[in-house]
C-alpha cells in the first residue's frame, strides 16, 4: 500500500448516499435526473451530488456526467500535487463536456455539488446551483452556497450554463460531517432544524450496516413528508466516525 | 456506495444503474447463505424506517410549495359605473374559491389583492393560502395610482419572507379601466428591471373605452401575449375564469414553474 493509500485508510472516512424519483418523473415514467457518487482512494473520500436540470433533454446524462468529471477531476488534482480549490473546481466543467459528448452542453446542464475529505487533512467543499452542501464544524453547521440566481424553485446555475461555483476548505479535525442534498431535499428543510437534520444523519442513518442504511435513506426519501412535493431527491454523506481525524 | 464499503471494494458507483439493482437482490438472497456477512431483515428496515420517517417531519416544511397570485385591482371611481366594482368583487372571490377547491395541485396556491384608487395604492388582501381567504368586497372611489401598486408588488414578490426562495414564479394579474393619474413609467420599469418580479407571470384586463391598451401592453413586456378586453362585466368573470384555468393548470403540470398558455376563447371548454 502507498502512504497516500495509507493515508487515505487512515482518515476512515465513510460515505453514504441515495437517490430516488420524484412523484413528477414517476408519474411520467421518467428516470431519476438526480445523480450520486461516492469514491474513496488515494485522494481521500468523496461524494458527488448533481440535480439535471429538468427542462433539458439529456438532463440525467447531464448529471452522471457530472459525477464522473468530478471524479476525474479530483483524481488528476490530487495526481499533480493538490493545488488550490479554485484549481480543482476549474477541472471540472472542460472534463464534464469531454463526457457528455456528444451531446451539447444546453441538453445536459447540471448542477454539481461536491464534499472531498483529502487525505491532506482538509475538507473541500463546493457548490455549484441549487441544492445543499453544508458540514457540521465544531458542532455548528456552515453551509457552502450562493444565493439563489432567480429565488424561484427549479431554477438553478449549472455546469453548462454558466454559474458561479460557491466553495470552501475546512480542517478535517473539525468537521464529523459533510452533507450534500439536491434542492428536492434542501427546498423543503426547515432552516430552524437543519442542525437535527443531519444530527440524525450522524447518529441513527450513517451508524446503521451499509445495506440497512441505504435501505432507510432511500425508504425516507420515498416517503418524503412535504405535501405535494415534485422533486427527485438525492442525499450524500461523508461521516468522521469518531469526530474528525484529530 | 454504501454496499461497495460493505464488501471493501472501494470503488465509485452510481446509483439508480442496474447493476445497483442486481447487486441489492443479490444480497438479499445471499442472507440465507452460510459465513456470509448478514444484511438486517426486512421488517428490521421498516421498522427503522418509521421511526425514521416521524423524525423527518420534524426537520421539514410542512406545507406544499407556494404559487403566489397578486391581484392588482384597479378601484377608481370609474369602476362604480356599470356595475364594473361589483362584477370584479364577485370575479375575485370565485377565483379565490376556486383556488380553494384546488384538489389536484402540486402547489399550494396563494392570493393577495392590492387596491389601487382613493388616492393610494394599498394591501387590501395579504398573501396567505386560499383556502385561509374570506374575501372582504372593496369599494370604488379617487383616481388611479396604478405606479404605486407596481412599487407594492416589487416589494411583495423581492420579499422572501412572504414569499420564499421554494415557492414557484407568481402570477401577477393587473385589471383596470382608465389610465394611471400618477407617475408609473419608472414603477414599472422597476418592476420588470427586478430580480423576481421581472420572472412573475403576467395577465392583464382592460376594462371599457377609456382603458390603454398599449400601457397595459408594455405591463405585458411580451409582444406575444394578450392584453384581454372587457366591455361588459360578464367579460371580467369570463377574465378571471381565463386565470384560475391557467393558474390551476399551471399547479396541475409536472413543473408549476412552465407557463400554461390556455386559449381564453375556449372557457366553456372547461369544468371549474
Amino acid at each position: 500500500m502507498t502512504s497516500k493509500g495509507y493515508m487515505a485508510r487512515r482518515l476512515r472516512v465513510d460515505y453514504f448516499g441515495a437517490s430516488v424519483a420524484g412523484p413528477a418523473h414517476r408519474a411520467l415514467r421518467k428516470p431519476n435526473e438526480d445523480q450520486w457518487l461516492g469514491a474513496s482512494g488515494a485522494f481521500g473520500s468523496l461524494v458527488v451530488v448533481s440535480d439535471g436540470l429538468g427542462s433539458k433533454d439529456r438532463a440525467r446524462h447531464g448529471a452522471r456526467k457530472a459525477c464522473v468529471a468530478t471524479l476525474r477531476a479530483v483524481r488528476a488534482w490530487h495526481k499533480n500535487g493538490t493545488g488550490s480549490l479554485d484549481d480543482l473546481v476549474g477541472r471540472i466543467e472542460p472534463l464534464w463536456l469531454e463526457e457528455i459528448a456528444p451531446f451539447d452542453r444546453s441538453d445536459c446542464a447540471a448542477t454539481c455539488l461536491l464534499a472531498l475529505a483529502h487525505h491532506d487533512g482538509r475538507t473541500y467543499v463546493a457548490a455549484l446551483g441549487d441544492g445543499m452542501a453544508a458540514v457540521r464544524t465544531c458542532g455548528a453547521i456552515e453551509r457552502v452556497e450562493y444565493p439563489r440566481a432567480s429565488g424561484f424553485s427549479n431554477e438553478t446555475q449549472s455546469l453548462g450554463s454558466g454559474g458561479v461555483w460557491a466553495k470552501r476548505c475546512f480542517e478535517c479535525s473539525e468537521i464529523d460531517i459533510a452533507v450534500l442534498a439536491s434542492d428536492g431535499v434542501s427546498d423543503d428543510l426547515r432552516p430552524d432544524r437543519l442542525a437535527d437534520f443531519v444530527a440524525w444523519l450522524k447518529d441513527e442513518i450513517a451508524a446503521l450496516r451499509p445495506v440497512a442504511r441505504w435501505h432507510s435513506l432511500r425508504h425516507e426519501l420515498n416517503e418524503w413528508p412535504t405535501p405535494r412535493h415534485l422533486d427527485d431527491k438525492t442525499i450524500a454523506v461523508l461521516a468522521w466516525p469518531n469526530g474528525g481525524t484529530a | 456506495m454504501g454496499w461497495a464499503k460493505y464488501l471493501e471494494d472501494i470503488t465509485s458507483r452510481h446509483n439508480g444503474t442496474s447493476l445497483v439493482q442486481r447487486h441489492l437482490q443479490n444480497e438479499i438472497g445471499r442472507d440465507a447463505r452460510p459465513n456470509k456477512p448478514k444484511a438486517p431483515a426486512k421488517s428490521r428496515l421498516n421498522t427503522q424506517g418509521e421511526q425514521n420517517m416521524s423524525k423527518l417531519k420534524d426537520f421539514t416544511v410542512a406545507t406544499a410549495r407556494p404559487l403566489p397570485v397578486i391581484v392588482l385591482a384597479d378601484v377608481s371611481g370609474s369602476m362604480s359605473a356599470n356595475g364594473k366594482i361589483n362584477a370584479l368583487n364577485d370575479a375575485i372571490q370565485s377565483m379565490i374559491e376556486s383556488f380553494a377547491a384546488e384538489d389536484h395541485s402540486r402547489a399550494e396556491i396563494h392570493v393577495a389583492v392590492i387596491a389601487f384608487g382613493k388616492g393610494d395604492a394599498r394591501l387590501h388582501q395579504p398573501l396567505l393560502p386560499a383556502a385561509q381567504i374570506k374575501w372582504e368586497r372593496v369599494g370604488a372611489a379617487g383616481n388611479t395610482p396604478m405606479g404605486a401598486a407596481f412599487d407594492l408588488v416589487v416589494t411583495m414578490v423581492e420579499d422572501h419572507a412572504q414569499i420564499p426562495s421554494r415557492a414557484y414564479r407568481p402570477t401577477v394579474v393587473l385589471v383596470s379601466d382608465g389610465q394611471p393619474t400618477d407617475e408609473w413609467r419608472e414603477p414599472l420599469q422597476r418592476m420588470l428591471a427586478s430580480d423576481r418580479a421581472s420572472k412573475a407571470s403576467r395577465f392583464v384586463l382592460g376594462i371599457g373605452d377609456d382603458a390603454d391598451p398599449a400601457m397595459l401592453a408594455e405591463f405585458l413586456a411580451d409582444p406575444s401575449a394578450r392584453v384581454y378586453s372587457a366591455h361588459e362585466a360578464r367579460q371580467i368573470k369570463n377574465f378571471f375564469r381565463w386565470v384560475t384555468m391557467s393558474v390551476t393548470q399551471r399547479t396541475r403540470s409536472v413543473n408549476p414553474n412552465s407557463v400554461v398558455v390556455v386559449d381564453p376563447t375556449a372557457l366553456d371548454d372547461y369544468d371549474f
